[in-house]
């Protein structure tokens, strides 16, 4: 044929041969292009008339659509029947189909595409009848072409019978052909736009998974699995809405499959509309990284400052002082509404980072942190912390953030609600929930407490990287001295009032657990009922509580300096929980324990009924140190020696769930805390707006 | 198909600012299909609409139309065209 002219048309080469025939690149010597020169096979015409192909290559050429080849032409020389089509430089799908199947977004776009063009020859009545792979190209720009409408021959039932039982012994044409064939066309009704429909999915099937649904050695195989197999599930990497419009395009059922094009169209689009932009978020949809806080005072921090952090049932409230902490500058309520359960300051490694832990009712709890004393924080989209999908628990709320030891500045500790450990390696970025304490054998018999079931104490051994202490409410304390992998119950010693056994292995509700850098291998314990110490790293516990008004308490804070001294604010009983004949007393012991004094100069002592949640306390790393708490009606105490004397430093402020007390060190200053090691801090983050002063009183 | 989801005020900074946005799903979608849709678009609604277990969080309430969907079937709700999916606080607080 090459060199050969048919009518205006002068044959240059052969660019494909497929079932209808050869394909040449010819030449229109009329108009001067390149075109697609289809001679058909003599066999096509032997099943057909000729007048009646004829007539349906007339009528597929009337389709303009840009995702359908052009047919420009179909004519008739001898005996030779051909169609000149539009010229498209491209590559056939089957042939940009791997086994690996093509990316979502390829798949979805050229689906998009192929659906639209069933759409518009199906509404003009034209039916593919041979929807494949090798019938529709792509074009470099990325435009889909499908070829060969209305031209695919109509299979007789002998045929099907044929192609059937012999599969691997018929001709070429065939083969391509039956695994893309609706089963109502095995069955040997006419092809119709159901059909292609069929196909469509078939062709999606293997573009998305890079293989056929319908698979087998033989015909018959191919043939029993499109009749009778439903499709093999799709790799998970497809997502769910493509995955689902692929199964219904092969529904065996012709009344279940989309009955239009045009459904598989716009089911498509939406699909791709979802994996666009589940690839490429905007940041417009997908929400700050950042929440920026405007039209707000925050403190200005400078070096040396001492910084409060009073967490509250509304919202956090941020205070500065100078060194001499006579004065407070009050910044909020930041987070307003959300009940703030803990927060942390960490100065690990140059940072000025604030934590806090914020529980919104509505929307859950979200750990946040700013780097500049609060205008600007973290504001993440998916929550960081979440229970493994296989333990069926959910974050009811984050009760401690606890930074890890001064030489890891990278680690943190969350205890939640419902009780469980949480550690994250990498600054707070990703946590991951410790297994070992979750999975221990006594965790489903824990009791919750009245605040719930919760893990809301983290004791790192400040010398010995392999222990760590919790406490649960109500589980008790549980130490690990391999990193978490294990733990073991620390009771031993400590009552229990509510139980029918006194001195159980676990099961104790334990409140408070404190203890000293310097003797890391004695602990102090604020039970529900019960002042304890162990000297042995919680093997046993002995009681030590003599000369308190109450052995029932919540809060319980040990000295920065001072390994003997402890500070506790008891509560008249677990009825009452309000300090006790209405004086407002903390009680230190300065001898571990061996007797208890109190401190109530500057507190009030009359009708004072107060409670100090088991997170209220805390000091800073001063020498005097300051002792400061918070009371569950707003109003916030101050010692700045180390609790002889207190002041008022800021009330009014709604219920008082945590404070925590820090000094500020920047620009290379001398670090307060004595076992710190020094560092230089590179940069300064000294916030410069108006400070909203509040004098102290009382 | 097409659904209109109203979003509630404290989820605005995750969509935008819009208090209401489209989102297209294939007809015959029950809720969470649609919400899971609705999640791919606007990835920072999922952890705050539903728990890890996959259920709507304790004190969200989900309206399909008017009826709230705790008395519908819950996340099997089925969505019809063109409706109307609410996610509202529920009233709560202290």
């Amino acid at each position: 044929m090459i060199g050969q002219t048919l009518d205006h048309y002068r044959v240059l080469a052969q660019i494909g041969e497929g079932g209808m025939g050869v394909v040449y690149r010819a030449r229109d010597e009329v108009l001067n292009r390149d075109v697609a020169l289809k001679l058909l096979a003599h066999g096509a015409l032997e099943k057909v008339s000729s007048g009646h192909l004829l007539r349906e290559a007339q009528t597929a050429s009337s389709l303009s659509h840009p995702n359908i080849c052009t047919i420009h032409q179909v004519g008739k020389t001898g005996n030779d029947f051909y169609v000149v089509m539009e010229l498209i430089e491209g590559r056939s799908l089957c042939d940009l189909i791997t086994a690996m199947g093509l990316s979502m977004e390829i798949v979805t776009r050229y689906g998009t595409q192929i659906a639209d063009a069933l759409a518009h020859a199906h509404d003009r009545g034209i039916v593919h009848r041979d929807l494949k792979g090798s019938n529709v190209m792509v074009t470099p720009e990325g435009r889909v072409k499908v070829l060969d409408f209305g031209l695919a021959t109509r299979l007789d039932r002998d045929e099907i019978s044929q192609l059937t039982l012999s599969y691997t012994s018929l001709e070429s044409k065939l083969v391509g052909t039956l695994p893309y064939m609706a089963p109502e066309v095995l069955r040997g009704q006419k092809g119709d736009h159901l059909s292609d429909l069929w196909s469509l999915g078939v062709l999606l099937y293997e573009a998305a998974a890079g293989k056929l649904p319908f698979r087998g050695n033989t015909g018959f195989e191919v043939t029993s699995a499109i009749l009778r197999e439903p499709p093999p599930a799709l790799p998970s990497t497809v997502p769910y809405g493509l995955a689902a419009v692929i199964q219904r395009c092969l529904i065996k059922e012709r009344a279940d499959r989309y009955q239009r094009a045009s459904e598989v169209r716009e089911a498509l689009e939406a699909v791709q509309g979802a994996v666009l932009q589940s690839r490429h978020p905007s940041e417009k949809t997908r929400g700050p990284r950042t929440l920026v806080l405007r039209g707000m005072e925050h403190l200005s921090v400078k070096n040396g400052d001492v910084l409060l952090l009073v967490g509250t049932n509304k919202g956090a409230f941020f205070l500065r002082s100078s060194r001499d902490r006579s004065r407070w500058d009050v910044a909020g309520p930041y987070f307003h509404g959300q009940g703030i359960y803990a927060m942390a300051y960490d100065g690990r490694s140059d940072r000025h980072r604030l934590w806090v832990s914020a529980n919104n009712v509505m929307w859950g709890a979200f750990l946040r942190s700013s780097d500049d004393f609060g205008r600007i924080w973290t504001n993440p989209l998916e929550a960081s912390i979440r229970f493994p999908t296989e333990s069926g628990a959910s974050l009811r709320n984050i009760w401690q953030i606890c930074l890890g030891r001064n030489d890891e500045p990278e680690k943190l500790y969350c205890g939640v609600e419902p009780a469980a450990l949480f550690e994250s390696g990498d600054e707070g970025e990703s946590w991951s929930m410790v297994h070992g304490l979750y999975d221990h054998p006594h965790r489903p018999r824990w009791m919750p407490s009245n605040g719930g079931l919760i893990l809301h104490t983290i004791l790192p051994d400040p010398c010995n990287k392999d222990r760590m202490y919790v406490a649960v409410s109500a589980g008790g304390v549980y130490r690990t001295e391999d990193r978490g992998t294990t733990w073991q119950a620390r009771n031993n010693g400590v009552r229990v009032m509510f139980l029918p056994e006194k001195y159980p292995e676990f099961g104790q509700c334990v409140h408070k657990i404190v203890l000293h850098e310097s003797r890391p291998e004695r602990l102090f314990l604020q039970n529900h009922w019960g002042l304890y110490r162990s000297d042995n790293r919680g093997d046993s516990w002995q009681d030590i509580a003599r000369g308190v008004p109450s052995d029932f308490g919540f809060a319980m804070l040990m000295h920065p300096h001072n390994a003997d001294c402890v500070y506790i604010v008891p509560v008249e009983s677990d009825e009452f929980r309000c300090t006790p004949e209405g004086q407002l007393r903390v009680y230190r012991t300065r001898n571990a324990g061996g007797s208890w004094e109190a401190l109530d100069r500057g507190l009030p002592q009359k009708g004072a009924y107060e409670t100090i949640l088991r997170d209220a306390m805390s000091s800073d790393s001063l020498d005097p140190a300051g002792i400061y708490f918070g009371t569950r009606s707003g109003t916030v105490y101050g010692s700045r020696d180390e609790g002889k004397s207190w002041k008022k430093i800021v009330e009014r402020l709604p219920q008082i769930l945590c404070v925590k007390a820090a000094v500020v060190h920047m620009d290379g200053a001398p670090t307060a805390k004595p076992n710190l090691k020094s560092k230089i801090p590179k940069r300064r983050k000294t916030a410069r707006t108006k400070r909203v002063r509040r004098g102290t009183s009382g | 198909m097409q659904v209109l989801f109203n979003i509630p005020g404290p989820l605005r900074e995750f969509t935008g600012n819009q208090s209401a946005v489209r989102v297209e799903v294939e007809a015959g979608a029950n809720l969470l299909q649609v919400l899971q849709a609705l999640f791919v678009v606007y990835p920072g609604l999922r952890h705050r609409v539903l728990a890890e277990t996959g259920e709507t969080r304790r004190h969200v309430n989900i309206f399909v139309a008017n009826e709230n969907v705790r008395y519908t079937g819950g996340l099997a709700t089925a969505i019809p065209a063109g409706a109307e999916v609410s996610i509202v606080p529920a009233i709560s607080g202290g």
